[in-house]
């Protein structure tokens, strides 16, 4: 396919970077390992940042430190999981995966893990051990690349880490190199989906089953897949009903789905926007670098204690008076927050419920949406309604049109109008304006009372703020009536639905499917237990089927 | 007086204090501080007219003189200061600080200040500095305090304000207090002053209570200290006082009383002062206090935070030497050296939530606005 060919040739161009020793084999390498690949994938997705970090920790452990930076991702249709469908590797983007790669690999054949992460024990430190290395290829070929590695693999791979390991005198650092290499392969950095004839329906195709795991093990742990999913892949339990359903229920009343859900709400929320959020500390110091940080943590926490923990009404976010505070972030809510944590020790998270009545109410009343959608150094109820019309209700907001004159909603010290309902009613009075602040600023301007980076506010240059607004037709007043407003929109509900599944497919649901209509009635029936959405979708064909242009390409048909 | 005595005294009695102060919290009115600043108080607005010799000199300048007690000449010190690009080497420097003599043997002088002759440092002549009347009865000696005018004792100001580093104005921080200020504050435990009064916004009796915290500061982005966290109070009685004090047109002044603070090197081993005076405003817009703290210290203390290290500017042995002399209270009964000194501290602080041991809240912030206001700024980004 178009983008993993891309990525194969981007990567050989970045085989000049390994160890000299390993680089005068690498062709050999690449050629038995294409030699090996039996399918061409349908569709290749490249790993999130959290799905390589997550699965390095699930196959060598959390200890290992992943430190660099990573491929900047690509967000489609409101989500980075759709568009991680057509990202490739770029040439900077290789260096990076290979600096990451040379880390982790160092790590896991260091002193300190190679007892307890390699399987064997070379008969001499200073030479190749193909049997050792055998054992260790294999053991970590499948959870890489989430299906057994043909033998050609292994030992192409055990050919390469002897080659480097005899060139330099030290069987630890071949495995170092032969693992960095199989950490910078497409095999490893994009998941696969591969089809194969469906014996149930003649003529089409389905993913094949270890495509069918690791689809499953990303959407519900945002990890590779366990050894237990690889065996159901193998015998062909996942291909079958109640093989699937015991899959998917031993998954998600596995912990490890706090990483999924975990993994979905960053997305949704549009957390990787954060690497670019600032604030003025002249006018907002208490928005610190660590609250930038632990305003996203609070969140997903938040988020994790309702959905997972309490097994809350998923509308329920929007109105919670629950969720965690550190003795950084309290500041930012004017709160107190008691942490006996000993001096010069790393903060404690504790848990914090503002009061009945509190403004502070709901996740889109954290630090984390409201900071998240203004700029420095001030509010933006337009992108913070912008952020919630796209980001909560799946519903667009066109851009601004390319001549747009923001003087009056810049001019934050304009005597005439001082706050910024008063200066977004004067440039709604340009028509070319006017219709798409109609959608983001009724209900942007009802988180007025948060400033730019969170903190609480009631007057803005000495005028009292007006809060109030009107979403679908209904009247509010404040963040707690939006919150409440929001909790009872059907569209709030609808949105989620289609984003978990997208987060899972790639894709967003057709809304007329009839199996797509089933999982959002039991999503509805379930009183929006989030966990059990996620159960729906996993248990339906939905997440497993390509578009059909897919399916047909991989086929070798044309697309009309 | 002696201190020492006052502390045991105070450390036992203390300790019968505090259920008393955190009962007193459930029926008034309590506002929570930390400390964010604290240092000798200076005041240099005339500067000529204060040290009008103008002959301490900067960093270069005390090299040059230290040479010249080692046995250069002038013109061999000039030489030299010539190729040191403003510094000393090591061969120098060793040689400098190794200058004194204690029974015939080399003595470091930063260890042994009077194991050299006094340098004569010059020392502040000028009629203005900051400080209270303390009662020293030697009106020649007393300054005026620019902001009360009345006359006051600051002998310690008088035995250091000519040296390089105090040469700045309030709210511009001496610079040795201001390095050690910020070497200290990320790592040793922090102070608490917690106001407790019927209605704090308005004239009338207060309680002041200061302890020392069992966390450091935290800072905010712009790397001062932020305002609103929350700190715990270390319950143990020893950094802990009790001042009754009375707010008037919105300063606040105590009764006076000694305090003692733990502090810790390379800032101030101790905060403490005897008889001390206090004169806070409490009228700031973002609910900060600011002011002065004046009293008694024990010279020999103070100095030793500035002459056990060779510190840049500063000829720290004419220091050790100046504030032997101005030293003005509690006379040694068998030598006659008076031990303690007469002395101005510059305070301020920032709102904060406090905390006991036992997770009970007992101060939180003034009740001021805690979100900021960029939109009163005309430069405020706009992106």
């Amino acid at each position: 396919m178009k983008t993993s060919n891309r990525a194969r040739r981007l990567l050989l161009l970045g085989a000049g970077l390994l160890p000299l020793a390993l680089a005068s084999s690498d062709h050999r390498v690449r050629a038995a390992d294409d030699a090996a690949t039996a399918a061409e994938p349908a569709q290749s997705i490249r790993l999130s940042p959290s799905q390589y970090k997550q699965s390095i920790a699930d196959i060598f452990g959390g200890h290992i430190a992943i430190a660099g930076r990573f491929e900047p991702e690509e967000r489609t249709e409101g989500l980075l999981a759709i568009g991680a469908r057509q990202v490739s590797v770029s040439s900077t983007g290789v260096e990076r995966y290979d600096d990451l790669a040379r880390g982790v690999a160092a790590q896991v054949v260091d002193k300190d893990h190679r007892d307890t992460l390699l399987p064997c024990k070379p008969k001499a430190e200073n030479a190749a051990d193909e049997a050792c290395a055998r054992d260790f290829i294999t053991a970590i070929g499948e959870l890489m690349y989430r299906r057994p590695m043909s033998s050609a693999e292994v030992e192409s791979k055990v050919k390469a880490s002897s080659e480097a390991a005899n060139t330099l005198h030290n069987f630890y650092a071949g495995q170092a190199a032969i693992l960095s290499d199989m950490l910078i392969s497409p095999k490893f950095l994009f998941r696969y989906r591969v089809l194969e004839p469906d014996p149930n329906h003649p003529g089409q195709q389905r993913l094949d089953a270890y495509s069918k795991a690791s689809a499953l093990s990303f959407f519900l742990w945002n990890s590779t897949p366990d050894k237990m999913l690889l065996k159901a892949a193998e015998t062909g339990e996942i291909n079958t009903k109640e093989g699937l359903k015991r899959q998917v229920d031993r998954m998600v009343s596995s912990p490890r789905v706090e990483g999924a859900v975990r993994a979905f709400f960053a997305d949704m929320l549009g957390f990787s926007e954060f690497e670019t959020v600032a604030k003025d500390p002249q006018f907002f110091p208490r928005y610190t670098l660590t609250v930038k940080d632990q305003s996203q943590e609070q969140t997903l926490r938040t988020v994790v204690d309702h959905l997972i923990a309490r097994q809350g009404d998923y509308r329920d976010l929007f109105t919670t008076p629950h969720t965690f505070l550190t003795s950084s972030l309290a500041p930012i809510y004017g709160v107190p927050l008691i942490d006996k944590t000993d001096n010069g020790q790393p903060e404690h998270w504790m848990p914090y419920s503002f009061q009945p009545g509190d403004p502070r109410a709901g996740i889109l009343a954290q630090a984390s949406f409201v900071a998240l959608h203004s700029p420095a150094g001030r509010t933006s109820p337009t992108g913070r309604g912008k952020a919630l019309r796209e980001n909560i209700l799946c519903q667009a907001v066109p851009p601004p049109p390319g001549n747009v004159d923001f003087k009056f909603v810049q001019d934050t010290s304009n005597p005439v109008y001082k706050t910024t309902r008063d200066r977004l009613t004067a440039h709604r009075s340009e028509a070319m304006c006017a219709g798409c602040h109609k959608i983001t600023d009724p209900i942007g301007l009802a988180l007025e009372n948060f400033d730019s980076a969170g903190g609480y506010r009631t007057t803005e240059n000495g005028v009292q703020i007006d809060t109030s607004g009107e979403l679908s037709g209904v009247k509010f007043d404040g963040p707690a009536g939006l919150a409440k407003v929001l909790h009872d929109d059907p569209a709030v509900t609808s949105c989620v639905a289609k984003k978990a599944f997208a987060f899972g497919a790639g894709q967003l649901p057709a809304a007329n499917d009839a199996e797509w209509v089933g999982i959002q009635k039991k999503f509805t029936d379930s009183h929006y237990n989030f966990v059990e959405l996620l159960r729906q979708i996993a248990l339906s064909d939905l997440l497993y089927k390509l578009p059909p242009s897919k399916v047909a390409a991989a086929a070798g048909q044309s697309v009309q | 007086m002696n201190l020492r005595k006052y502390l045991g005294l105070s450390a036992a009695s203390l300790a019968f204090a505090i259920p008393l102060s955190v009962s007193s919290v459930a029926r008034a009115e309590t506002h929570g501080y930390v400390i964010s600043w604290f240092a000798t108080a200076t005041y240099n607005l005339d500067r000529k007219a204060s040290c009008p010799e103008n002959r301490n000199g900067g960093r270069t300048e005390n090299y040059h003189r230290q040479l010249t007690q080692i046995g250069y000449t002038e013109a061999e010190a000039d030489e030299i200061m010539k190729t040191q690009g403003g510094t000393l080497e090591a061969k120098y420097e060793t040689r400098v600080a190794t200058r004194g003599s204690v029974n015939g043997k080399p003595a470091i002088i930063y260890n042994y200040p009077e194991s050299v002759a006094d340098p004569n440092i010059e020392t502040v002549v000028g009629k203005i500095a900051y400080g209270f009347d303390l009662g020293v009865k030697n009106d020649k000696m007393k300054f005026e305090d620019p902001d009360t005018h009345q006359k006051i004792d600051n002998q310690l100001w008088r035995a250091v304000g000519c040296t390089h580093s105090f040469d700045t104005n309030p709210p511009d921080r001496p610079y040795f207090e201001d390095l050690t200020w910020h070497l200290m504050i990320d790592s040793a435990p922090a102070w608490s002053v917690m106001l407790t009064g019927d209605d704090l916004s308005k004239d009338g009796k207060v309680t002041i209570t200061m302890d020392l915290l069992t966390q450091h500061l935290k800072r905010d982005a712009a790397g001062n200290v932020l305002t609103g966290a929350t700190y715990v109070i270390d319950s143990g009685p020893r950094s802990h006082n009790v001042l009754q004090g009375e707010i008037k047109n919105g300063v606040l002044s105590i009764t006076p009383k000694d305090i003692y603070l733990e502090g810790e090197m390379p800032f101030y081993a101790e905060i403490a002062m005897h008889d001390t005076h206090m004169r806070i405003n409490m009228k700031s817009p973002d609910g900060t206090l600011s002011g002065y703290w004046g009293g008694f210290l024990d010279w020999q203390r103070y100095a030793y935070m500035y002459t056990a290290r060779p510190v840049n500017g500063q000829d720290v042995v004419g220091m050790w030497h100046a504030l032997k002399k101005f030293a003005d209270a509690d006379p040694d009964p068998k030598t006659g050296q008076n031990r303690m000194i007469s002395a101005t501290w510059r305070m301020e602080a920032v709102p904060a939530f406090l905390a006991t041991e036992e997770g009970k809240l007992v101060a939180s912030p003034v009740p001021v606005s805690t979100a900021p206001q960029p939109e009163k700024v005309a430069a405020a980004p706009t992106n």
